[in-house]
């Protein structure tokens, strides 16, 4: 059976998904994931789920965000200074986050 | 995990549903993050009759987009609040139904007409935000995740808002006129969002010692005013007389917090102001008017899986 593993560097943090094991049940998939994928990257906290478990849909099946012109979805349209350092720290995120898709768009990444 | 290590511990995204935590600290989690999540809901409904109101396709789909994003947002939010296993999301969605819910007091007056969006949209807005942003800080961590999808998406909501204040103000002098009537009517309201001073505030300390809140009352409406004072003069809004408020030298404000309506203030606390009872009951028609949507899920889950209880699943 496989499990997919997913790490959290440290406490508060995402766990993200890396890597999956060969496991007959939860604890040893537990114990394999520890061995395997914890032993020198900084880990915090490991989860492993049955590959069954998972549910996927990717861009073969779906356009993420549509396919129209959403600009008036992101802060960047709105050509103002940001009012508030929080306000410039959300545009930041969003681009960078439009940045990268752009790039994964245009085959660069 | 006793109450003391609790407080010792208290750092940014300290805690998680793997914890044990006492039950003091649920509550209060509890307490906190689903009078966030209401307020998203409660925004939402009072922003979505301007959907249909928005003057230009480009303000009807912005519109449309921003209300969407609270509906999330609130999601989100009840799924941390969920976490802390004190309230299933239904029973937090049927308790804002039945007006035991509550939710900030701005969502609670009535929103007339186009010219007031604004004032939702980038003050209170704006408002909010500064509190999110500390958010993303505090001890809770489902909450703390929580708060970094929002606040990524936040900006784009105060952002818009502030184009719509500009575009009023830079307009007609009728445009100019009914805005700053906006804002007249709105400003008291958007001071008293911060709640009230630390020193009335009941639930500030606990929540303060276990790091769910990060900033008090006071610092918060503090900052905020120090920013937006200045962007309102920037547009040409005249700030009102009540309150009274004094600049400092270094450029800050001093709020004459008791000029303002309390009484007013501790009755929307108690969802006993009446137009916001037409607000918490016009969500509960919305809410009954889309009960087969929810039956038709349950009963499909139910097929699949059986009558497992599991709120961690039931989404």
């Amino acid at each position: 059976m496989i499990w997919e593993v997913f790490r959290q560097k440290k406490a508060g943090d995402y766990h993200t998904h890396c890597g999956n094991v060969h496991a007959p049940d939860r604890e040893m998939a537990l114990l394999f994931a520890e061995v395997q994928h914890a032993r020198r990257m900084p880990t915090n906290s490991l989860w492993v789920v049955p590959k069954d478990e998972i549910g996927e849909v990717d861009t073969e099946d779906v356009a993420f965000g549509g396919t129209t012109d959403k600009s008036y979805r992101w802060a960047m349209t709105y050509n103002f200074e940001a009012a508030a350092e929080e306000v410039a720290a959300s545009e930041d995120e969003q681009a960078e986050a439009e940045q990268q898709r752009r790039a994964v768009a245009d085959g660069d990444d | 995990m006793d109450l003391e290590t609790v407080k010792e511990r208290a750092g940014p995204r300290e805690f998680s549903p793997k914890d044990e935590m006492p039950e003091e600290y649920r509550k209060a989690a509890t307490r906190m993050i689903q009078f966030h999540a209401n307020s998203e809901i409660m925004g939402a409904y009072l922003e979505r009759p301007f959907i249909r109101q928005a003057p230009s396709l480009e303000r009807k789909l912005a519109f449309s987009a921003k209300v969407q994003d609270e509906l999330g947002h609130g999601q989100l939010l009840y799924r941390a609040a969920e976490s802390l296993g004190i309230k299933t999301r239904d029973e937090m969605l049927d308790e804002l139904a039945n007006g035991q819910g509550k939710f900030l007091n701005c969502f609670h007056y009535p929103m007339e007409s186009w010219v007031e969006t604004p004032m939702i949209a980038f003050f209170v807005d704006g408002a909010a935000m500064r509190r999110q942003a500390t958010l993303k800080s505090t001890s809770w961590e489902p909450y703390a995740h929580a708060m970094d999808k929002v606040c990524f998406e936040e900006g784009f909501h105060v952002k818009h808002g502030e184009a719509m204040l500009h575009e009023l103000m830079t307009g007609s002098k009728k445009e100019q006129e009914m805005a700053q009537e906006a804002f007249e009517k709105w400003w008291p309201r958007i001071i008293q969002f911060f709640g009230p001073t630390d020193k009335q505030s009941t639930h500030h300390g606990f929540a303060s010692e276990v790091g769910l809140k990060q900033k008090s009352n006071d610092e918060l409406r503090r900052a905020f005013l120090n920013t937006y004072i200045p962007k309102a003069e920037k547009y040409g809004l005249e700030i009102p007389d009540t309150p009274t408020i004094e600049k400092n030298d270094d450029g800050t404000y001093n709020v004459a917090e008791d000029e303002l309506n309390w009484d007013e203030f501790f009755q929307i606390a108690k969802n006993e102001y009446e137009p916001g009872l037409g607000q918490i009951d016009g969500r509960k028609k919305a809410q009954e008017a889309v009960a087969w949507v929810r039956e038709s899920m349950d009963s499909h889950e139910q097929r699949l899986y059986g009558g497992g209880e599991s709120p961690q699943a039931a989404d």
